[in-house]
């Protein structure tokens, strides 16, 4: 083990770091949708594509400002997430979760196949922020459009810790994750609240989504499916419904797959990946933060 | 009247994709492994004969043993969660299969020609019915033989105490487990006959395109493969036979004037049907009514 492979190896693992942040807002997503609902939602991943690319249109006809870009792609998802929840959550019987979950699924294929007949399926530059930035320490290179995603997210997660513990609204949220019975007995709209946290996720996810094309540089259909498998992944890593493991999973995932890219290639990076979550079901099925019981 | 023998061959290779998830959705459990599991019955059925010089059906059921012994070993982990994790793990299973099959590369000489599968090239050649002389509508004819002795066989699983254990555990797991029924048991048993199911469809669909490669057992086979079982209802297999003869033969051939926007149909049909019928087509036998009754209780009960 030399020296370069040394640096390398560090190198890998603080760019996944960085990376990260955007896995755990996507995981964070599904985490408060679980939380309130106990209904996952597989559409999550294309929502927060698709309003990316809501952000790229912005950016491709009137040459919009990133930061118009990055806010568009936000609320553009935060509302497919309304739309998502309206079609698959909100008719769809609450005691046979399969419903939901099967409809969330539709949702996936159409949002993705709307987006790849919108986009003729090629891939689109996206607007990213100081990309020739680089900060060195030592002999490790920090990149400044990675840093900025990192900066981004954790902006992000502050504002929904303080929406979550410091407002009404945060209160109602997880007073209806807690005992959805009871909220409503205390007079919470809990439709109101399930909406409000669709909005909520599909915000972050949009942040996520639009981070992503913004680190790699071009937005393309394919990012989707990474989104939602590598949100699922770290959802299950950290447990399902905790919002701390899904902040550590995301680092966590986004680190061990730069380390298997350096190791193993790009081709094989993501099986390591997998093989690390079925090593988090067989030894810790509840996930690194989840509680004992589980509910579903 | 090939292309409609095609459709057929089509029909009942999706039909066995289906059942093999409709075993797993009678325990209550979402697999979206099934695509995996056709993907590993798809290569080692063809590696038998194309590589190694099998018949058949000996292949086909090989690779059926082999598929559901990966089920088998798959269903331990992955059922010590329940429900909404199982899908994750499932899915994560599937991307890894079709990941390492993607890497896969493993050839070997035969009749002058390397033979086998060869990484994000995929196999080539697999050529057993042309070689041996069958027409297409033996081929047609072979796929619905096993279509229908599989059919047979869990239908009348279905009638047995079997089944009825099944949808015990599917309908209500504590009361399942507080009967006596070891809940594992069950459901490694469901993963593993599901496995085998679509072993065996994934090894005849490998044989009826000649050529299989990674990208086509993705998550969007896994979706169709549930898919199907729902939208027909639990209540029966043939719901699953109804939905696949829907959406292969109306929605993917008989709306081929559309082109590409068939695909963006299919996203909508499932969530209008999700909406509409959320129990599937042939629901469980139960009479309509006394179902919302019961689905009230239901929905009390969950909230304490």
């Amino acid at each position: 083990m030399d020296y370069f492979f040394f640096i390398d190896l560090i190198q890998s693992t603080v760019d996944g770091l960085l990376f990260g942040t955007t896995y755990a807002l996507i995981g964070i997503g599904f985490t408060l949708i679980f939380g309130v609902m106990r209904k996952l939602n597989l559409a999550y991943g294309a929502a927060a594509l698709a309003g990316t690319y809501i952000g790229l249109v912005l950016f491709l006809t009137f040459d919009a400002h990133p930061a118009i870009v990055f806010l568009a792609s936000a609320l553009g998802s935060g509302a497919i997430g309304l739309v998502v929840y309206l079609c698959c959550f909100r008719f769809t019987p609450t005691h046979y979760p399969m419903a939901s979950l099967l409809a969330s699924v539709g949702m996936l294929l159409f949002i993705d196949e709307v987006v790849i007949h919108a986009s003729h399926g090629l891939p689109y530059p996206y607007p990213s922020v100081f990309r020739d930035a680089i900060i060195e320490a030592g002999d490790i290179w920090i990149r400044g459009d990675l840093l900025f995603v990192f900066f981004m997210c954790v902006v992000a997660m502050a504002i929904l810790f303080w929406l979550l513990y410091r407002t009404p609204l945060g209160l109602a949220t997880r007073a209806v994750s807690q005992q959805p019975r009871a909220a409503q007995l205390c007079g919470i709209d809990v439709t109101r609240v399930n909406m409000m946290t669709f909005g909520i996720a599909g915000i972050l996810g949009g942040i996520a989504g639009a981070m992503t094309a913004a680190a790699v540089g071009v937005l393309s259909p394919v990012i989707a499916m990474g989104l939602t498998v590598k949100g699922l992944i770290v959802v299950v890593i950290g447990g399902l419904g905790s919002i701390p493991g899904a902040i550590i999973g995301g680092l966590l995932v986004g680190a061990a797959e730069n380390i298997f890219l350096l190791l193993r290639g790009v081709t094989e990076r993501d099986i390591y990946v997998m093989l690390l979550l079925f090593i988090f079901l067989t030894l810790r099925p509840g996930g690194l933060f989840g509680s004992a019981q589980t509910r579903d | 009247m090939d292309f409609y023998l095609g459709l057929l061959q089509i029909i009942g290779v999706h039909t066995l994709l289906g059942l093999s998830a409709y075993v797993v959705l009678l325990t209550g459990q979402v697999s979206m492994a099934q695509a995996g599991f056709y993907a590993i019955g798809a290569y080692v059925a063809a590696m038998c004969t194309a590589m190694f010089g099998f018949h058949i059906l000996p292949a086909i059921l090989v690779a059926g043993f082999l598929t559901a012994a990966v089920a088998c070993v798959v269903g331990f982990p992955a059922l010590r969660v329940k429900g909404l994790m199982l899908v994750v793990a499932t899915l994560a299973f599937g991307e890894m299969v079709r990941l390492f099959f993607f890497n896969f590369t493993w050839q070997v000489e035969r009749g002058g020609e390397l033979i086998g599968p060869n990484g994000a090239e995929g196999f080539r050649a697999i050529r057993f019915f042309p070689e041996n002389g069958w027409e297409i509508w033996h081929v047609t004819g072979f796929i619905w033989i096993v279509v229908a002795v599989v059919m047979g066989a869990l239908w009348w699983i279905d009638n047995t105490r079997a089944g009825a254990v099944l949808r015990a555990v599917g309908h209500d797991e504590t009361a399942a487990q507080s009967i006596g029924l070891n809940l594992t048991a069950v459901k490694v048993g469901a993963m593993t006959l599901g496995g085998m199911i679509a072993g065996m469809g994934g090894g005849i669909y490998a044989h009826t395109v000649t050529h299989i490669e990674h990208l086509v057992f993705g998550v969007l086979l896994a979706t169709f493969a549930i898919a199907y079982p729902i939208l027909g209802g639990l209540g029966s297999v043939f719901g699953t036979l109804i939905a696949v003869i829907f959406i292969q033969g109306f929605l993917v051939e008989g709306l081929r004037f559309l082109g590409d926007w068939r695909s963006l149909l299919f996203g909508a049909l499932i969530v209008l049907a999700m909406n509409f019928r959320p129990t599937g087509l042939l629901g469980e036998r139960m009479p309509r009514i006394f179902k919302r009754r019961t689905g009230e209780k239901l929905e009390l009960k969950e909230a304490e």
